[in-house]
């Protein structure tokens, strides 16, 4: 076997680069603008994003979507443009998320790109929205060669770095660990303001209780959608009292829907971090980087750091800001695949529901 | 006061720390003449819940404690077990002395932090060609599918070959040993028997580059021990390699 080359593909660039990156894959616009600097260094211009949010009880159907997507496009990109205090005429390219996500939402986004390359004559980048995330995050944490948590409401992946492709070691079998969060939160009426998972966690710091679920772990996979069963179940429990309250003083034996938050974030988040673990123990890596909406849950990340301390490891975690589904991620993965050449022709400009991780060549790594 | 599981790790040395459990060398007796344990102890998972915890290790333990009986009982190589402590999640057993077919193989080495020079021990020492290991493969794995135990995890790192220094001089022999049981199962299906396989077959073709006719040789000696099992277990075996085990991904 030829000794691996570990030169860094990507040079440093002659002049700065600016990208603009668009994000639209679920319920989340966001628009970023990101440069690219001689010495190799990168700065963050400006990140604007506005969420569709539903009433309680209800999620976001792609229709609807698609529309606040429209709606909001505009009035995004303006400010991320004044925000940076550039003009669509400075930027080098524009970026958009190609896949996955919501059919109609992706669409809305990837239109509003073409239209403005066309406008602006200016190169088109369609990028992988799951490699955004994880590029940012190593931009932003500056961990190296991590294994990666992609938690978020439509992925789980515990993915590593190896030869020039993010290799998915383990996933979720069926629905991703937000989907799963979020609609328990519709379960019991939490608010979907400003996140569901957000309010899930704020109430699961009052839960006591903790209930037994189904722990499904299988090798480096995990099942969510049991464990959804199961804790529904729990609300027809004669046990549950909807309002957190005992009907009278004799009334002890009770469960509570903080004490159902408790146990779905302990149950679910130390199957993620063992399966991490595994992956780890498996590929010899140190460093832990969590990315993903889910990745700015504070348990999760405590649970990780423990996990992490007892390897002797090192947790990378973000902020909302970056976590969340985010345009100047977009751009940063966009902008690394332009500097190595890559372009999205016109004519393939169209988006993708299913686009795997491990199908993106990441030709700018060694 | 400390448990007397515990206490025996504290005297144990440390051979390796994996996914779940540290794994130690000791002597269960003073006499140092006895033969020593391997000692898997499933240590508390401070990230876990300590409810959670207690009743993952609880039955974690024992489920493999029981899986090696089964298997014991059934004629198949495994390791014997010597101690079972699941409040404490330690689990003792038989010291295998030996090398894992994974580095025995060619190409098994890499990824691994560099070898001292001298310390890989090669197939000769242990008289055994490679058809011949790959037959034993194939024997074990359908005597552990006919007893219905599932292993889980089938890779070349979890099997190991009994240095010949193991047994009498006057009748050497080889013994392949299936070891850690830590994600096994009981199940009669022939989806998880195919399943197996499926996952020794990838693990040969990421560890052992070109192993094809190995596997397939692996499996003639699997045929031939599962006997009129074989026909279902190999046309779902083709249906497991379509499907692979990755899902399309949506959103």
């Amino acid at each position: 076997m030829p000794a691996r080359v570990l030169n860094n593909p990507l040079k440093n660039p002659e002049r700065p680069y600016l990208a603009i990156g668009l994000e639209g894959s679920a319920n989340k616009f966001g628009a970023g603008v990101i440069k690219h600097l001689e010495d190799g260094s990168t700065s963050v211009l400006s990140n604007v994003r506005h969420t569709y949010i539903t009433p309680p009880g209800e999620g976001f159907q792609p229709r609807d979507t698609a529309l606040h997507h429209r709606e909001w496009a505009l009035k995004v990109i303006n400010e991320c443009l004044v925000k940076a205090n550039i003009s669509m005429h400075d930027v080098d390219c524009i970026c958009f998320t190609e896949g996955p996500g919501m059919g109609a939402p992706l669409q809305s986004v990837a239109l509003i790109a073409r239209t403005l390359s066309l406008l602006f004559n200016k190169p088109l980048i369609g990028v992988n929205h799951c490699v955004g995330h994880i590029e940012m995050g190593r931009e932003v944490t500056g961990a190296h060669n991590p294994v990666v948590l992609y938690v978020s409401g439509g992925n789980t992946q515990v993915i590593a770095y190896s030869r020039q492709c993010y290799r998915i070691f383990g996933e979720t079998l069926d629905i991703a660990v937000g989907n799963c969060l979020d609609r328990f939160a519709r379960v019991i009426d939490l608010s979907n303001d400003p996140a569901p998972g957000y309010n899930i966690e704020q109430e699961a710091k009052k839960g006591k209780r903790l209930l037994s679920l189904p722990y499904a772990t299988k090798g480096m996979d995990v099942s969510f959608s049991g464990i959804l069963t199961a804790i529904e179940a729990y609300t027809y429990d004669k046990r549950f009292r909807a309002d957190g309250l005992p009907r009278n003083s004799e009334d002890q034996d009770i469960i509570t829907p903080a004490d159902l938050c408790f146990s779905l974030q302990e149950t679910i988040y130390a199957m993620l971090v063992e399966i991490t673990e595994r992956a780890m123990a498996h590929i010899g890596s140190k460093e832990i980087l969590i990315v993903g909406g889910v990745g700015c849950n504070e348990r999760l990340q405590d649970m990780m750091r423990i996990m992490a301390e007892e390897r002797e490891g090192k947790v990378f975690a973000m902020d909302e800001s970056f976590c969340i589904d985010n345009g100047i991620m977009i751009a940063q993965a966009g902008l690394l695949s332009f500097r190595m050449g890559f372009e999205t022709p016109l004519s393939k400009s169209s988006t993708t529901q299913r686009f795997r991780t491990d199908e993106v060549h990441v030709s700018w790594r060694a | 006061m400390a448990s007397s599981s515990l206490k025996l790790i504290s005297t144990a040395t440390l051979i390796s720390q994996g996914a779940e459990a540290k794994v130690y060398k000791a002597n269960l007796t003073s006499d140092p003449s006895d033969p020593p344990v391997l000692l898997k102890h499933r240590f508390r998972k401070g990230y876990r819940h300590p409810t959670l915890d207690a009743s993952l290790t609880r039955t974690r333990v024992s489920a493999e404690a029981r899986a090696l009986l089964k298997c014991l009982r059934a004629g198949v190589h495994v390791p014997g077990v010597r101690m079972v402590d699941v409040s404490e999640g330690v689990l003792a057993i038989e010291w295998i002395h030996g090398q894992s077919v994974r580095k025995l193989l060619p190409g098994g080495g890499e990824e691994e932090p560099e070898p001292e020079p001298g310390s890989v021990e090669s197939l000769e020492e242990y008289g055994t060609p490679v058809d011949a290991l790959m037959q034993l493969i194939g024997q074990e794995i359908a005597k552990m599918h006919l007893a219905d135990v599932i292993h889980g995890d089938l890779t070349t790192s979890n099997m190991m070959l009994r240095h010949p220094s193991s047994f009498d001089p006057q009748r050497p022999t080889t013994e392949l040993v299936l070891i850690d049981f830590g994600l096994s199962f009981h199940s009669s299906l022939v989806e998880d028997k195919a399943v197996d396989l499926y996952v020794l077959e990838r693990a040969f073709s990421s560890t052992h580059p070109e192993s094809e006719p190995l596997f397939a040789s692996v499996l003639k000696a699997y045929e031939e021990a599962m006997g009129k099992d074989w026909t279902p277990i190999k046309r779902r075996l083709d249906d497991v390699r379509l499907r692979g085990r990755k899902r399309s991904m949506v959103g």
